[in-house]
């Protein structure tokens, strides 16, 4: 139990030991720890600056997204109005051209039938004179009974 | 364990436990003969105490700096791994005392106290008869003592109070240096005269701080010592059980030295821890510049 100079061997060696520790021991592997700190921080940072990017991205595209929608729909709408009047127009042309060749073609048939009416009277007048002249003789000429003719035409 | 104390009284193989190989210088010079111990004053060395001391500190430095081939940022493994978490638990104790002052010094100095000593602390779990026994035996077999009985070997350093108040005196010299640095030669001499009496009861107050200031390294070292030094004792005298005839007494002791080995393992870290601790507080109170 005795004390000697073994005390100051060991205040020496703890001197030498605490120097060489705090040279050469503790600041390299401190420097990586608090490199690799340094390291993580700025991962989570940038998971973080990513995560909130993503975000922004998603609205950005909710947004453009919701506006091409609504975009679409008026162009269909447009679309549908435009075609609804183009069918309407057409249509309304159809009629018209059909009501007008209608009204031309009963037209046609009326001048016809009337054509055929007045060439019917003129033959049966005809052919009645020839009939009558046949039956009659010479006693009744074209020319001498005109008026009997037209009579006679008018009556039928 | 018994056989290689021979004849020994129970008295005579705890004393031979407790006994350090001396190397000292005597009037007719410089000499490690036991015999001549009684002659050597204060320049003497316990050899066996110091050597290991100073092969555990290369041990320590050895593991923290060369047993790292590469330092990596990634994610680190092996002995970086731990290397890394006894500084990190350092660094917290450090930073959780000193709070406002800031010292490069300490960091170092606590961790290579931490380590140091608890693998000081832990050749008290290595069997007390096998590192004695071998030492005996190689005196023996190169011829430097007669007997192997005249060998003696001191395994645990901190179990000699040289090696505990030599490394208290260092923190005390630091203690004293920062308290000068910091606080400058006037106000540490005002802290040591000006409380708690003021100064016209300068003389009183002078003793009631130089006994805290002296009892800093004092409790430090002792603390350190007594507790292995008890713990040693205990596992020497459980050796002793192992040397009767007794077979029940014997398996006994084996029982015993298996529990108190056990419970030991909390004192070696704990105590290392409270010498870490100390050393950080009683140099953090050093830095500390506001009156009380």
């Amino acid at each position: 139990m005795n004390i000697n100079a073994t005390l100051l061997g060991q205040t020496l060696a703890f001197v030498i030991f605490v120097a060489i520790c705090w040279k050469y021991v503790w600041p390299p592997i401190i420097a990586i720890m608090e490199e690799r700190e340094k390291r993580i921080a700025d991962g989570l940072e940038a998971a973080k600056k990513a995560d909130d990017s993503l975000e922004e991205a998603q609205l950005a595209f909710d947004q453009e997204m919701n506006k091409a929608k609504a975009e679409a729909a008026e162009i269909l709408e447009k679309a549908n109005s435009r075609a609804s009047q183009i069918v309407n127009d057409a249509t309304e042309k159809a009629e018209v051209e059909a009501e007008k060749i209608l009204s031309s073609a009963s037209k046609t048939i009326e001048n016809d039938v009337n054509k055929a009416k007045e060439e019917l009277r003129q033959k049966m007048s005809e052919l009645i004179i020839d009939t009558s002249e046949k039956i009659l003789g010479d006693e009744i000429s074209p020319e001498k009974h005109q008026e009997l003719l037209k009579k006679a035409a008018s009556e039928l | 364990m018994a056989s290689a104390s021979g004849e020994q009284t129970s008295a005579e193989y705890i004393q031979h436990h407790l006994t350090n190989l001396v190397c000292g210088k005597t009037p007719d010079g410089w000499t490690c003969d036991h015999y001549a111990v009684d002659q050597m004053g204060f320049w003497a060395f316990h050899v066996d105490s110091l050597g290991w001391s100073i092969f555990l500190g290369l041990v320590f430095v050895g593991l923290f700096r060369l047993g790292i081939p590469k330092l990596s940022t990634e994610a680190p493994s092996g002995i970086q791994n731990f290397v890394e978490m006894c500084i990190e638990f350092v660094n917290e104790n450090v930073q959780s005392i000193f709070t406002s002052a800031k010292n490069k010094l300490i960091g170092p100095m606590a961790l290579t106290v931490l380590v140091w000593v608890f693998l000081m602390n832990l050749m008290d779990l290595v069997p007390v008869d096998y590192l004695p026994t071998l030492a005996g035996k190689v005196a023996e077999a190169t011829g430097m003592v007669e007997n192997s009985k005249d060998a003696y070997f001191k395994v645990v350093p901190t179990t000699d109070p040289n090696i505990t108040l030599g490394m208290a005196l260092a923190v005390f010299v630091l203690i004293i240096f920062y308290s000068i640095k910091i606080k400058g030669l006037k106000g540490f001499l005002a802290e040591l005269t000006l409380h708690p009496f003021g100064k016209w009861m300068m003389p009183v107050n002078l003793v009631l701080e130089g006994v805290n200031l002296i009892a800093k390294p004092i409790s430090l070292g002792l603390r350190l010592f007594g507790n292995l030094y008890a713990g040693e004792m205990i596992f020497i005298l459980i050796a002793l059980m192992l040397t009767f005839s007794s077979i029940s007494i014997g398996l006994l002791g084996v029982g015993l030295h298996l529990i108190w080995a056990l419970f030991h393992i909390l004192i070696l870290a704990l105590q290392a821890f409270i010498f870490m601790v100390l050393t950080i507080v009683y140099l953090a109170m050093a830095h500390e510049t506001e009156d009380h």
